[in-house]
């Protein structure tokens, strides 16, 4: 009896432990099965969402450039290709800058663009970068507080020094890369634009350019470099601020319509556009139009609204404009009396180094797929990253 | 007595073999099982990734350029710029001569390990063609049928 008792009490915990070890070994033995499945899965989700986003103009076909009531509601479908006369790849600027955070005109929210993708129970990232790195000469990122720019030549200071680094996305440099700057900067009265030289990067990636200005440091009430740096033909732009430009109205331009909207920083008096040009396809610089005086009421802003001045130039965005810049009258932000000013714009943070990110940053803790396509916005090269990853099991 | 309580051990050591049978059978079938991760996944997403690049280069009228000019060190800075970091390339021009195909680019349009084309299964390839490029004759511009045709071999390094 005894015996009996003690061979079903060794039964059980042999039947228990080889019931614990199936549990415990059979799942890890098809694990790497069961990731990959996932993994794959993960993938063509990915795929799928986006060749939608790449290739299909969405519904409607222009909603990018729905203006001036546009409404996130009116996307019935996700889509950035143009509505008309679409080659794969190419993306509508419209429906590119209703992604950007903020944008006056109306943007479509990531919880939407998600929502009318069929991501629900999914996160992803879609980032625009552009094909290589324009860099400060050390490496860090161009921005206000770290600028390639410096005043030499004293005692006028009437010299622009440069001094860029250009390198795959890798850090690793790119010599020979094509330099051209196109300096736009202003007196209390007086615009100027000043083309510099094309130069070419050394060995290292590195170029340092100096540029006579018509003036000295002590009158430049504002001053905006725009780089257009170009490897083998594939270019991208830069746009550097420089003391006293800020961004007094921001740009928009939807289809052929330049729209000028207020900003934090606008000022309370009276402004007027003296001249607008602007870059097209990191190439030529065109001039769009100059006003007669700085008193001329077609040009003057209507400090009252939120939407200051707009106007159509029918063709323009043929000519696929990438930066604008304009020259304006205004009190300037020391309210030291009026001045010219310089901005750029629009979409700044899709203007050169800057990456533009769109969605949720990419989580370390799920398995994330990434996909890369090359597209082309308005005839420059960009590269289009989509991160995916499940959020709910 | 002593018979069952032998009877009951053997059946534990019955079962604990046929489990371990079972284990064995299925950790076996394991190693034939068709994963998701096929070589075919790879490939395919290489080849569009390629399709693409050369798209937007004929796109911007760069890619005819770099070839019937012959600019093999820009047709190779270019494709570095616009594929990702790990890709590695290996490409070739073809013209149709005589109804044969023959190489042209006398330089190499190649990045990466040329070991990793040797040893990796995924390798995918792509071709591309190119009817013509636009010459000026006589001050006009003319395009004369003269066929190229790019091979693009990718890899993940």
């Amino acid at each position: 009896m005894v015996n009996a008792v003690y061979d079903h009490l060794i039964a059980i915990l042999v039947v228990g432990a080889m019931f614990v070890g199936t549990v415990v070994v059979l799942p890890s033995m098809s694990f790497v099965n069961l990731q990959a499945v996932d993994q794959q899965q993960l993938r063509n989700t990915a795929l799928n969402v986006f060749n939608a986003m790449l290739l299909d103009p969405g519904d409607p076909a222009d909603w990018g450039s729905i203006d001036p009531n546009w409404s996130s509601g009116a996307v019935k479908r996700f889509g950035l290709a143009p509505g008309q006369n679409s080659t794969f790849y190419v993306l509508d600027p419209d429906k590119v800058q209703r992604l950007v955070k903020g944008n006056p005109l109306g943007e479509l929210s990531y919880a939407e663009a998600k929502d009318l993708l069929g991501l629900q129970g999914y996160g992803f990232s879609f980032r625009i970068i552009p094909p290589f790195n324009v860099t400060n000469v050390n490496g860090t990122k161009i921005d206000t507080e770290h600028s390639p720019l410096e005043f030499v030549g004293p005692p006028t200071y009437n010299t622009l020094r440069c001094a860029i680094k250009v390198s795959y996305l890798d850090g690793r440099p790119i010599p020979n890369a094509t330099v051209q700057g196109t300096l736009f900067y202003t007196s209390k009265d007086d615009f100027f634009i000043t083309p510099s030289n094309k130069d070419l990067t050394d060995a290292l990636g590195i170029c340092r350019k100096d540029t006579a200005l018509c003036i000295g440091q002590g009158d430049i009430k504002s001053l905006i470099t725009v780089l257009s740096v170009t490897v083998s033909d594939v270019a991208t732009i830069v746009v550097i601020y420089k003391s006293g430009s800020v961004n007094i109205v921001d740009i928009n331009l939807v289809r052929d319509t330049m729209i000028l909207t207020r900003t934090l920083e606008t000022p309370r008096d009276n402004v007027w556009i003296n001249n607008a040009t602007f870059i097209r396809g990191g190439k030529e610089l065109v001039y769009l139009f100059n006003s007669s005086r700085k008193n001329d009421k077609d040009y003057q802003l209507n400090t009252g609204a939120k939407r200051m001045w707009e106007r159509s130039f029918y063709g323009l965005s043929k000519y696929d404009p990438v930066v604008f810049v304009l020259n304006f009258w205004a009190v300037d932000k020391d309210g030291r009396g009026r001045s010219e000013i310089v901005i750029a714009g629009p979409c700044q943070n899709l203007m050169g180094y800057s990456v533009f990110e769109y969605g949720d940053p990419p989580r370390s803790s799920h398995s994330v797929v990434k996909i890369q396509r090359s597209v082309v916005i308005s005839s420059m090269t960009y590269t289009a990253e989509l991160w995916l990853w499940k959020e709910s099991p | 007595m002593t018979t069952h309580g032998n009877k009951g051990q053997m059946r534990i050591i019955e079962a604990i073999l046929a489990s371990f049978i079972i284990m064995f059978a299925l950790s076996f079938a394991n190693i034939f099982a068709i994963t998701p991760t096929s070589p075919k996944y790879e490939v395919t997403e290489l080849q569009k990734l390629g399709y693409n690049v050369l798209h937007d280069l004929d796109e911007q009228a760069l890619l005819a350029r770099f070839i019937y000019n012959a600019e093999w060190d820009n047709i190779t800075a270019a494709l570095r710029v616009l594929l990702p970091l790990d890709v590695y390339f290996n490409m070739t021009v073809y013209e149709l001569h005589d109804s044969s195909t023959r190489a042209i680019n006398n330089a190499t349009i190649f990045y990466g390990d040329i070991e990793t084309f040797v040893t990796s299964k995924n390798v995918a390839s792509v071709t591309y063609g190119l009817a013509g490029y636009a010459t000026k004759i006589n001050g006009t511009y003319q395009a004369l049928y003269e066929p190229r045709i790019v091979a693009l071999q990718l890899v993940r390094g």
